[in-house]
């Protein structure tokens, strides 16, 4: 690389606006060869607009992009495919009952019409020894994968059209710790080989890991770029959200009252042995492990999805039947599920309805739903969980993900909850939005709800909870206070347990 | 917060396109309606004559009828059936000879709604094991048609001359005709129970996100049930004005009616997806689709080009309509 080329990409005043909105006002960023550069920014600050922008799905009302130097124009996906630029999405492209290697000569440019089966299959080891799933066999159809081989597969098939800038969209949202590792060191095998990443994440504890310098956004605005190692964790959010957040965490109470939910010897499907927990007023529970460690299989169990093979559940003392989610909801179990658009939330309808969608049955006599009980009762909601109460009308399929994961647990207020379960609480979500939500958790459980969240994400647990109990492949580990533990020691128990 | 300042801006500027194109979405088919109204006044010979009003409102009842009872079906996410026609001739023949046999049309309407009902029920309870909808009722709409048949003989099932079963046709009330004054009644009646009973709204929000609404607590089999037996209402309904009107029926009467009842479903703009929608909309399908068909019959378009341009008028409206509903909620 020489002196009058520094940067593999270069974008200059991009300015782009919708109507009266800037969505990206006079940024200004640049990527150098070999760099891993991280986006951050909260939700609508404006890092996927740019993202977009050099991907060639939007195009910019002003501003220059030069790649290498030269002025490139980024009119469609097609052209910036063409200039080297490849984004590994978070959805998957690829073909569920086609095999890796057949997935990995799909809509590449230039590739021979034909392959034979032994060129397919040595393209394919190539290919995915790069990305660190060199054990794979290429002859596995992509529907027997887990959801990080998955993502690493799509990694590899970007690579396989050889880009010089990659363009990663959280990567790692849906996956666990264990699983980031492998993407993380897939990331900077591919930057070690001179290529210039773009990061976007919400997870600052990936940027420490693997960003050599980050570019924050807010309100549009680009803000200079940033060594990481000049950077901590609270200066990065400061910088993004404008000002101190204070604790990201609320406060314990530290007083625990009777027992609210008890699981005796219980066994369900997913988990090896026996469990037994207690969840006493004031205490939030945190169940914590890897994906496969069987906590998403034990909360179902407890919401009443999931079968139960032997054991009882207590509620306040009296022994409760968990069959069925309908009559969760009437003893008062609440169950936020980890994938809101999947089975959280009604993407098409209003925040009124999606609010009301568990409770009807309590506002309504004789089969007719009573429209003040309703609309009382979604105010409720809706102010314990700081969402606009003017905008109840709006469709929860337009709002942030933040502001759609308060809809999926507002909703459970108005049931008048006895106990509420919650799976990855703040998946997907901004900072800001996951204070309120860790606010409006804590001030749920001191009002008398027993809690229990299940989370992958180990800084989230140690904070959140006051007691915290470890899964290990289908086993539970521990059950201790969350201030005996640290936040390596945790991590060190769900992911590297010696058996 | 800073967050939510940004988020509203954007959101309040965005909200301005939506609500336009949303407004288009609820109002450009009453407004084409209207349209078509005042240039066929002009335009079409007789069409301003109150025989022909008069023919399109009681077309559009029929449809209308069958339509608004199947939006129930479609709101639940189980996109339509394919069984209206024979379900409507069963009501029907239902209609006359429990009407003759007890000489009362009131026993013999009675009789035909509760048949209608229970087969509903039935593909109801099937459809509910996880079997899909279209299928079911193309299967038992067909089982339906061929029981008529052999029964019948294929003959004409006709009312004598001692029992006058045409009361619910000729019927007047201030001047409307029954059919029209129930078709209007039912309609208001349908998105009342849509809107504010317990079931209907369960009926939407299981359209909207089937594994939403399981967690919510909602029995998607029940409330698939429920649906079905909204939408036989509508079907027991107009089989008995359609028995009324025509007054006497035949296996293979009505071939048309299963799609016009379809597309008036569509054309109105409730979702195949389910979720969202109205039966007022699917009623103005009706009476959109029951326009042109009698502009074609009075400017004596042959009978192959009718069906061809209905079928594109349909399939543009609907292509639009759901480009608008992509739009508006993004």
């Amino acid at each position: 690389m020489n002196d009058k080329v520094p940067f593999r990409l270069r974008a200059s005043g991009i300015t782009k606006s919708y109507g009266a909105v800037n969505a990206l006002s006079d940024v200004n960023f640049e990527l150098k060869a070999g760099e891993v550069m991280a986006l951050l920014g909260e939700n609508g600050a404006g890092k996927s607009t740019i993202v977009k922008v050099i991907s060639g799905l939007i195009i910019p009302d002003q501003g220059e992009i030069t790649i290498d130097g030269d002025v490139v124009q980024l009119n469609s996906v097609r052209a910036s495919q063409e200039a080297g630029i490849a984004v590994v999405q978070q959805e998957f492209s690829t073909v569920g009952t086609m095999t890796v290697a057949e997935n990995l000569v799909l809509g590449q440019n230039g590739a021979p019409a034909w392959w034979s089966p032994k060129k397919l299959k040595a393209n394919a080891k190539e290919i995915l020894a790069r990305v660190g799933l060199e054990e794979l066999d290429p002859s596995t159809p992509v529907d027997k994968l887990s959801v990080a081989e998955m993502q690493l597969l799509e990694i590899a098939r970007v690579l396989a059209k050889d880009a010089k800038i990659i363009i990663f969209d959280e990567p790692t949202a849906a996956l666990s710790d264990a699983e980031i590792v492998r993407v993380l060191e897939a990331v900077k095998r591919l930057a070690s080989e001179g290529r210039s990443i773009i990061y976007v994440t919400h997870r600052l504890g990936e940027v420490f890991e693997i960003a050599d310098r980050v570019t924050i956004f807010r309100n549009g605005r680009s803000q200079p770029a940033e060594n990481v190692s000049d950077l901590t964790v609270d200066t990065v959010v400061a910088k993004m959200i404008g000002r101190e957040l204070g604790h990201l965490y609320p406060e314990r109470s530290g007083v625990h009252g009777e027992p609210v939910l008890e699981a005796r010897a219980l066994k369900v499907p997913g988990i090896r042995g026996e469990v037994n927990l207690t969840v006493r007023r004031g205490e939030i529970l945190g169940l914590t492990g890897q994906l496969g460690s069987g906590t998403s299989e034990l909360l179902k169990a407890l919401a009443g999805t999931n079968d139960v093979l032997a054991g009882e559940v207590y509620l306040e003392g009296a022994p409760v039947d968990l069959r069925g989610r309908r009559r969760g909801i009437v003893t008062g179990i609440a169950y936020c599920s980890p994938d809101r658009k999947k089975d959280g939330i009604f993407a098409g309808l209003s925040i009124r309805r999606n609010l009301s969608s568990p409770w009807l049955r309590r506002v309504s006599s004789l089969g007719f739903v009573s429209g003040k009980q309703e609309n009382d009762e979604a105010l409720r909601g809706a102010t314990n969980f700081a969402l606009d109460v003017n905008r109840l009308n709006a469709l929860v399929g337009n709002l942030s993900g933040g502001n759609q994961q308060k809809v999926a647990l507002g909703k459970w207020v108005g049931i008048r909850p006895r106990v509420l379960l919650v799976e990855e609480p703040t998946r997907g979500v901004d900072v800001g939005a996951r204070a309120e939500i860790y606010t409006q958790l804590r001030r749920l459980c001191d009002s008398g709800v027993g809690v229990v969240v299940v989370s992958s994400d180990t800084n989230e647990i140690l904070g959140l909870s006051d007691t915290i109990a470890t899964y290990y492949r289908g086993k539970q580990t521990t059950i201790k206070p969350a201030t005996e533990w640290t936040e390596p020691a945790l991590v060190r128990e769900v992911m590297h347990r010696e058996d | 917060m800073t967050t939510t300042e940004t988020i509203s801006v954007g959101f309040q500027n965005r909200a301005g396109t939506r609500s336009l194109i949303n407004f288009l979405r609820n109002w450009a088919l009453p407004i084409l309606v209207v349209l078509l109204f005042v240039l066929s006044i002009f335009l079409v010979p007789k069409f301003a004559e109150l025989t022909t009003i008069r023919a399109i409102f009681l077309q559009a009842s029929l449809i209308g009828i069958a339509a608004v009872g199947m939006t129930a079906l479609t709101l639940s996410g189980n996109m339509f059936s394919l069984g209206v026609t024979p379900t409507v001739i069963l009501g029907a023949m239902v209609y006359i000879w429990v009407g003759e046999g007890t000489t009362s049309m009131w026993l013999g309407a009675a009789a035909a709604i509760i048949v209608v009902v229970i087969l509903g029920i039935i593909q109801g309870f099937i459809v509910s094991l996880g079997l899909n909808a279209v299928i079911v009722t193309l299967a038992v709409g067909s089982v339906i048609y061929g029981v008529t048949a052999i029964v019948t003989k294929g003959a004409l099932v006709e009312p004598s001359e001692k029992v006058d079963l045409a009361g619910f046709a000729t019927f007047d009330i201030f001047g409307i005709p029954l059919p029209i004054v129930v078709f209007i009644v039912f309609t208001a009646l349908a998105w009342f129970l849509t809107e504010h009973t317990l079931i209907g709204r369960n009926v939407h929000l299981l359209g909207a996100n089937k594994e939403t609404a399981r967690n919510s607590g909602i029995s998607p089999r029940a409330t698939t049930v429920w649906a079905f037996i909204a939408m036989s209402l509508g079907f027991g309904i107009a089989a008995v004005i359609a028995s009324a009107q025509i007054h006497s029926v035949q296996a293979d009467q009505l071939p048309n009616l299963t799609l016009d009842t379809v597309a008036a479903v569509l054309v109105g703009g409730t979702a195949v997806t389910g979720g969202d929608g109205s039966p007022i909309k699917s009623a103005i399908g009706a009476l959109f689709i029951a326009t042109i068909a009698q502009i074609m019959v009075l400017t004596s378009v042959p009978d192959g080009l009718k069906q061809l341009i209905l079928g594109i008028v349909v399939v543009a409206l609907v292509v639009i309509l759901h480009v608008l509903r992509k739009a508006g909620s993004r």
